[in-house]
């Protein structure tokens, strides 16, 4: 169960962002654009749907997640979960930004990616209670079955770490 | 509920005996709304009511189901088109020996004069009775035949054609063996129909001569005032105290800019004063009973508390009226009274009292307004009115809300007071509005020295409504302009993502703006701040021809509000689309029309649109309405169920089905289908459980004896497919016309709607061993002409399932698709894919070669299996939902 594309996956992947009018309601709302002018998500639609290639050039690694393109597209386009795809293709050729391994092995062994933090002082603060801290066993459970491990592995062997 | 008088029976269906009902028909209940209304019945032409009387000398009307049928078969040639493949000499010869056929005579052309002048002799010659012509897709030239058969003194519903056309030679060009077998079988099958044929009495009814046109607006005022002006009586309705609509509260109107109310103010008076009019403000529709020609109207005004003929809009009463309530038609930018005019050019020139703020109309609570008004016009003991009148047809002008800033959270309309909608600038910069005139922003008053105009707002948008709303890009050039007459140093951008300037004089608009200075960045606004400080405002976008974000700081910002549906608010049964617009008959061919015969759509009810297009359109419908009025009476469809009142259950499941109200339950429970208002669908009949509704000329018997002439030979090997009349008959006849070659092996039989294809029809075609069998209707969810006739049929797909899976059916031999009218293409695909299926079918058969035998005894239990009960059924069906899932599963992978 490895995370790799298949040609008909990536077209659904293209399919799903096809209706995209290039309105760049995307690009107004993006927190990453307004620092980062040469990640525009508007133009990287625009070069899937034309060239009908997903061609990962890093840019993809500086996405947020905050989800504000989706919330606001009006043609209902993902754009988030069409990087959250970039991502996954840049990682199985090898081109995940250096710290990644090193975070999914901190999350595979204890669940968490940082071990020390204040979140549990603020909480304390405010009178909330400590959040449940996950465990590596649940945490490694949903890498497995969403196909991270595999990933993670793939991208090992194609020797990153040896350039 | 209404009292249904006596009820004016008359008889209906003299020649119908074919089954003994006596058609009394009953003419009430419309509109599934449960009111009975008396009404004229159904008349019928001079030689049904007298059928032995020979008036007319030649003219013979035949439908005695008792006579010897004697059957008339006219192969054509169609030039080379049918003739190049199909042996037509084989194919007559084969005819003769049909049962019933009694002629048979081959033709170059017969749909030319020679041709059909060689029917009409036949038919006196010969005393043929019925006719079959055996060439083009009825689509073509039915209506032809039907017209020269009726020339020669047979009823047109006695004529039937065989499509070897488009469903033959046009399709199967390189095998004309396959295709003259193919040919045979069509023709076989509509002769086998013909024999059982029955003519039907063309009807019509009486249509009464009025109008009724709900909204006032620029259209309902057009509408009406065409059909006044050419001598019908016309009822108007409008819910609110003034007539005018949108269009009166706007200040110019593009493209010439021209002053709105100036323009729409003298329309209105002409209304007032047309005698031809009855106009009701504050008036809404209750019910509205009947059909075509008949309508009965019931209308609720609410109290407007004045006399609209004693008051002189003096304006006394409301300098003493002390409650202040907030402006409609300033957009809430100013205050008004509890009693007040919408504006100083109303119609009626009335005031009126808003009850829900008003104090109280009497001397204790207040009463201010009555003791002032010289005129004694104040009228406190007003009440609800309910109004009754009867109209022929109706047109339906109801306009669209715009669109409502609040659904847009992000361009921060109504957190910001300088983001306005430009219906609220409208009002600011109109002399009459709450500012006379100045444009200011809210905040403080000040002239703007920058606005920014925001498009598409509320509009192409999902999450809103994804259609564009067709009039907001000219109505944003025509603001900015505006403000650069008013004030031309102001700085304005129009933030567009596609500006749609597409209408007459609209590009001359986009020049000029551009030439005075305005602005245009091609780019959609993601959000608006504000600056707590100054309170202008910060809007994010990107420049998408220039691939940058700006980040612009406006002292104004303008919403480019787009249009609300409003549609389905009515107690009438016309289809709306998702977005509660009302739909056409036709997009292109019937745009003001309805499914509904005798009401008609315009202006913003039916879609978005300036007010070019919406008086357009108003003349359009007032004049289709018209052909309905001037005729004076109206055909109605002559085919239309009838309810076999001895096997009917009373189950009541037809009146769900039947998306025109068509059949109603009297006080004995007993159920009857009104002629006038049934467009014979049938889907009725496709669901009912007892068989007990009967569709004239698509009858159950006929399509089974279509289906065993179909499978009368190698049923292994053929494909049954059903196709409905509008969309997949027609795309079927489109893979003709485009020449898309397909197997020889389906056998298509045509039905009004998909509605009628019954659970039976399918099963009847597997037990006698069909290959296939296809369902075809228009495209869910919308496209069906009967309204709703796609879905009932879709929801027998999954029982069809069940019932093959019982009996060891391969789930791939049953296919259910949605083909329309331009879907030739589609429709080859089907057909090649599902022999495919069949081709592989027929291997597994000769592969167990044991099975055929072995499966006939199993295939006897299902009519059995068939017949329980409908409550057997139903307890049967969660438990069989499982395996089926599992089955459509299995085919998927």
């Amino acid at each position: 169960m490895t995370d790799t594309k298949t040609p008909e996956e990536i077209e659904s992947i293209i399919e799903s962002i096809r209706p995209c009018f290039q309105c760049g309601i995307c690009a107004s709302s993006c927190p990453v654009f307004r620092v980062a002018p040469e990640i525009n998500p508007r133009h990287a639609i625009d070069e899937i749907v034309k060239t009908g290639v997903i061609e990962p050039d890093g840019t993809e690694w500086s996405c947020a997640y905050c989800l504000m393109c989706e919330q606001r597209c009006p043609m209902g386009v993902s754009l988030a979960h069409l990087l959250v795809a970039v991502k996954n293709i840049s990682t199985e050729k090898g081109n995940a930004p250096e710290g990644l391994p090193e975070i999914i092995h901190s999350i595979l062994s204890t669940g968490v990616i940082a071990q020390d933090s204040d979140l549990d002082k603020m909480r304390e603060k405010y009178d909330l209670p400590p959040l449940k801290r996950p465990t590596a066993k649940e945490v490694r459970k949903v890498l497995e079955l969403t196909g991270a491990t595999d990933l993670l592995e793939l991208y090992q062997s194609k020797g990153v770490g040896s350039d | 509920m209404t009292v249904s008088r006596a009820p004016s029976s008359i008889l209906f269906g003299i020649v119908n005996l074919y089954y003994s009902i006596v058609q009394f028909c009953q003419v009430q209940l419309v509109f599934g709304r449960g009111l009975a209304s008396e009404s004229e019945c159904v008349s019928m032409t001079k030689s049904e009511s007298n059928p032995e009387s020979e008036v007319e000398s030649t003219k013979r009307e035949i439908h005695h189901a008792g006579e010897e049928v004697r059957i008339g078969v006219f192969p054509c040639r169609c030039g080379k088109n049918i003739g190049a493949v199909v042996d037509i000499d084989e194919v007559a010869e084969f005819s003769r020996d049909l049962p019933g056929v009694v002629f048979v005579q081959d033709n170059r052309y017969t749909c030319a004069d020679p041709g059909q002048k060689e029917i009409q002799v036949a038919i006196n010659e010969h005393s043929l009775n019925r006719v079959v012509v055996a060439s083009c897709s009825p689509t073509m030239h039915e209506a032809t035949f039907r017209k020269a058969v009726k020339a020669a003194g047979l009823n047109p519903y006695l004529c039937i054609m065989a499509n070897i056309r488009e469903h033959v030679s046009w399709v199967h060009q390189s095998e004309p063996e396959l295709a003259t077998l193919k040919a045979k079988e069509l023709i076989a099958m509509a002769v086998s129909k013909a024999a059982t044929l029955e003519a039907q009495p063309e009807q019509d009814v009486n249509v009464t001569q009025a109008a009724m046109v709900v909204g006032a607006g620029v259209a309902g005022m057009q509408a009406a005032y065409d059909l006044a002006e050419m001598g019908y009586l016309v009822y108007l309705i409008e819910k609110q105290p003034t007539i005018g609509g949108n269009m009166a509260i706007l200040d110019k109107v593009f493209p010439q800019n021209d002053c709105s109310i100036c323009i729409l103010g003298p329309k209105m008076v002409d209304i007032y004063q047309h005698p031809n009019i009855r106009l009701y403000t504050m008036a809404e529709l209750e019910s509205v009973d009947g059909y075509v020609g008949n309508f009965h109207v019931k209308v609720k005004q609410r109290p407007r508390f004045v006399d609209t003929d004693k008051c002189t809009a003096c304006n006394d009463c409301v300098e003493v009226c002390p409650i202040d309530v907030p402006d409609r038609t300033d957009q809430n930018l100013s205050w008004r009274k509890a009693i007040s005019i919408p504006f100083p050019q109303a119609v009626p020139s009335a005031y009126y009292i808003d009850v829900d703020t008003c104090l109280g109309m009497d001397l204790i609570r207040c009463g201010k307004c009555i003791d002032k008004c010289e005129q004694e016009a104040i009228k406190p003991e007003d009440t609800e009115q309910v109004i009754e009148f009867d109209i022929g047809v109706i047109i339906l002008a109801t306009g669209f809300n715009p669109a409502d800033p609040r659904k847009t959270p992000r361009l921060g309309w109504g957190r910001y007071p300088n983001v306005i909608t430009t219906l609220e600038f409208e009002r600011l910069i109109n002399a009459a509005g709450p500012t006379e005139g100045q444009l200011v922003r809210p905040s403080d008053y000040q002239e703007p020295k920058s606005v920014s105009v925001v498009q598409c707002v509320g509009s192409r948008d999902i999450s809103t409504r994804s259609g564009c709303s067709n009039y907001c890009c000219a109505e944003s050039v025509k603001c900015a302009l505006l403000v650069k007459e008013h004030y031309p140093d102001t700085d304005i951008t129009i933030f567009y993502q596609d500006l749609r300037m597409h209408g007459k004089y609209f590009e001359d608009v986009y020049r000029k703006a551009r030439e005075q200075g305005v602005k245009f960045v091609r780019g959609r606004v993601g959000e608006i701040q504000q600056f707590p400080d100054t309170q202008n405002l910060r809007l994010s976008v990107e420049d998408t021809t220039h691939n940058e974000l700006i980040m612009q700081e406006a002292e104004l910002v303008l919403l480019s509000m787009g249009a609300e549906g409003t549609a389905g608010e009515l107690p009438i049964p016309i289809s709306t689309t998702e977005d509660s617009f009302y739909i056409e008959s036709h997009p292109k061919l019937a745009p003001v029309d309805t499914s509904t015969a005798g009401i008609f759509i315009c202006g913003g009810a039916e879609s978005p649109k300036d007010i070019r297009d919406s008086v357009i359109q108003a003349s359009a419908a007032a004049g289709r309405a018209s052909v309905i009025l001037q005729k004076g009476r109206y055909p109605i469809e002559a085919l239309s169920a009838k309810i076999m009142q001895d096997l009917c259950s009373r189950c009541g499941s037809c009146v769900e089905r039947c998306p025109y109200g068509a059949i109603s339950q009297d006080g004995t429970g007993k159920f009857t289908v009104v002629s006038a208002l049934c467009r014979a669908c049938g889907t009725c009949a496709g669901d009912c459980p007892k068989g007990a509704i009967y569709m004239p000329n698509f009858t159950d018997e006929q399509i089974f004896s279509q289906i065993d002439i179909a499978l009368g030979d190698n049923p292994e090997e053929k494909i049954v497919a059903f196709a409905c009349a509008f969309c997949s008959y027609r795309g079927s006849d489109l893979a003709g016309v485009s020449r898309m070659q397909y197997p020889t092996n389906a056998r298509i039989i045509r039905a009004m709607c998909s509605g009628r294809f019954a659970t039976k029809f399918a099963q009847k075609a597997f037990e006698q061993d069909a290959g296939a069998v296809l369902y075809s209707g228009c495209h869910l969810p919308a496209d069906c002409h009967f309204q709703t006739g796609n879905h009932f049929m879709a929801k027998r797909e999954p029982r069809i399932r069940k019932w093959m899976e019982r009996h060891g059916i391969a789930d791939d031999r049953f296919r259910v698709e949605w083909v329309s009218a331009g879907e030739g293409k589609k429709w080859q695909g089907i057909m090649t894919e599902m022999s495919k299926v069949v081709e592989r079918h027929k291997e597994e058969l000769a592969s167990r070669k044991v099975a055929p035998p072995k499966k006939k005894p199993a295939k006897k239990k299902a009519p059995a299996a068939k017949k329980t009960t409908p409550k057997k059924k139903a307890a049967t069906k969660t438990r069989k939902k499982a395996p089926q899932k599992a089955a459509v599963k299995k085919t998927r992978s």
